[in-house]
């Protein structure tokens, strides 16, 4: 097995140290097994990713220079090209057209592109900016609660990546997790990255609800009643226009620990900005500082972001949840990112420094080989465990 | 109308940004929309009180129209007296 320094993941140690911790106070040997390399770079290592340069691991996301600064554009998500043209204020270009996007973005500055893809909803980022809200923060105090002795009974409300390690990680650590799932609009991993969704979803019961109608929200109630640590990773304003208030239903049981999981933030404007995991890269600084130490701004790994948050919300979950302090935990995942590299250059800035240079220097070629993990245990249907868990 | 024009509503406090734009006059509250708000707010008609989301995209039936809700009020929106609707949710990334 590679150790994580050997990986030659930049960050692959500030993982591998944050798991340490998990592992030590959930006394998990399976957490103590991970290696943080494997982790951060074991999507890219499933589907064959190279090191990349302006364009993200994942292709999604590019590095474009606007007038001031560069600016990341991620248009992941199927209809995101439908916005470009209100987003560079005209129709003369072709949105499917990467080069035309590029020529017209160059002639826009950059900050008024960042504030107003934020105000559309975009996942976009600049290089030179800073992350909005703090790494991790107390959003809403609960009442506390006599520590457990038993594993927790985790639910899992988010998809995709990071809200979706969390999950995994307490899974592995021994507690009971359900996966809940909107029926209209299932994670979408499930589809795109099934082998990824098998490595964070195994051994999660699973429910299907449908929001949209009162029986799903108040399915969805009572599966937050039984729960002791609930994983949430949706803009703020969601659950509110479902009319789910987060602090009552925190203030209302004891002990019980929510994880608020952003791109940029629960409160003031942040809390409305969507995030992914390379947006959320930039957003936290670490493309200005690969520019800095190589005089080139490019993507630091794989999404780094969704990785490192996950493993940063499981430990923030289980120390509250271990300590009966009930309460609401915002983690946003550009200042996770901020928090973990800032830590790594402090720590040792020539050996920090020197992980970014051989970095930029691999461009192109294939991604770092972190050892691959398979699933174990079984992945359940989507909804599969409705009827049990929720019965009439 | 070009892609990116933010409109204030003349009833509510209602702003949304043009995504797509057919021909026909975009209304809030049942009056029309502007770049500008006017001095003296207009009457919110009953008929168009529904309010808007923050986030939401709305569109009409043909879809030329798209707007996007950038500040919620209470007004609802039209073109030329018909309703726009709330488009669904964007579908989330196959990964991200």
């Amino acid at each position: 097995m590679l150790t994580d320094s050997a990986s030659g993941l930049p960050l692959a140690d500030w993982a591998g140290h944050r798991l340490a911790k998990l592992a030590d106070i959930a006394a998990s040997p399976a957490i103590a097994a991970l290696n943080g390399a494997s982790l951060l770079g074991e999507r890219a290592t499933l589907n064959h990713f190279r090191v990349p340069g302006l364009q993200s691991a994942g292709g999604g996301c590019r590095l474009l220079p606007a007038r001031g600064d560069w600016i990341a554009l991620n248009l992941a998500r199927s209809d995101d090209r439908e916005l470009l043209p209100a987003l560079l204020g005209s129709a003369a270009f072709d949105p499917q057209d990467d080069v035309a996007i590029a020529r017209a973005v160059t002639q826009q500055d950059a900050t008024t592109l960042l504030q107003r893809g934020r105000e559309m909803g975009m996942a976009i980022a600049m290089l030179g900016e800073q992350p909005a809200s703090p790494a991790r923060t107390v959003l809403s105090h609960g009442l506390a609660a006599p520590p457990s002795a038993k594993a927790p009974r985790v639910l899992d409300l988010s998809a995709l990546w990071a809200g979706p390690l969390a999950g995994h990680l307490f899974w592995l650590a021994g507690a009971e997790v359900t996966k809940v799932e909107s029926a209209r609009r299932p994670d979408s991993l499930r589809t795109g990255d099934p082998v990824l969704f098998a490595l964070l979803n195994q051994g999660k019961a699973n429910v299907a609800l449908d929001l949209a109608t009162a029986a799903g929200r108040a399915g969805l109630l009572r599966l937050i009643e039984q729960a002791d640590i609930v994983i949430e990773a949706a803009r703020p304003r969601a659950l509110r226009q479902l009319g789910i208030d987060t602090d009552t239903l925190v203030r209302a049981r004891p002990g019980l620990v929510w994880l608020t999981i952003t791109g940029h933030g629960a409160s003031g404007p942040a809390a409305d900005w969507v995030g992914f995991g390379d947006d959320c890269s930039v957003a936290g600084g670490l493309s200005a500082e690969l520019a800095r130490v190589t005089g080139q701004p490019g993507f630091v790994g794989d999404a780094l972001a969704d990785p490192l948050t996950g493993i940063e919300a499981a430990l923030a979950g289980w120390q509250a949840w271990r300590a009966g302090a009930g309460c609401r935990i915002g983690l946003a995942m550009s200042s996770v990112v901020a928090q973990a590299w800032q830590a790594e250059a402090r720590n040792d800035p020539a050996r920090w420094e020197a992980g970014l240079r051989a970095w930029a220097a691999v461009e192109g070629a294939p991604f770092p080989t972190v050892s691959r993990r398979t699933a174990t245990a079984p992945v359940a249907a989507l909804g599969g465990d409705t009827a049990r868990l929720l019965p009439c | 109308m070009k892609p990116g024009t933010r409109l204030k509503s003349a009833a509510c406090d209602t702003e949304v940004m043009v995504i797509k734009c057919g021909s026909g006059t975009i209304e809030c509250g049942g009056v029309p929309m502007g770049e500008a708000k006017p001095a003296e707010a207009a009457v919110l008609s009953s008929d168009f009180s529904g309010g808007t989301l923050m986030g939401k995209r709305y569109v009409d039936a043909s879809g030329a129209f798209e707007l996007l809700c950038v500040k919620p009020g209470k007004g609802s929106l039209a073109v030329d007296g018909t309703a726009l609707v709330t488009k669904d949710a964007k579908p989330l990334p196959a990964s991200d």
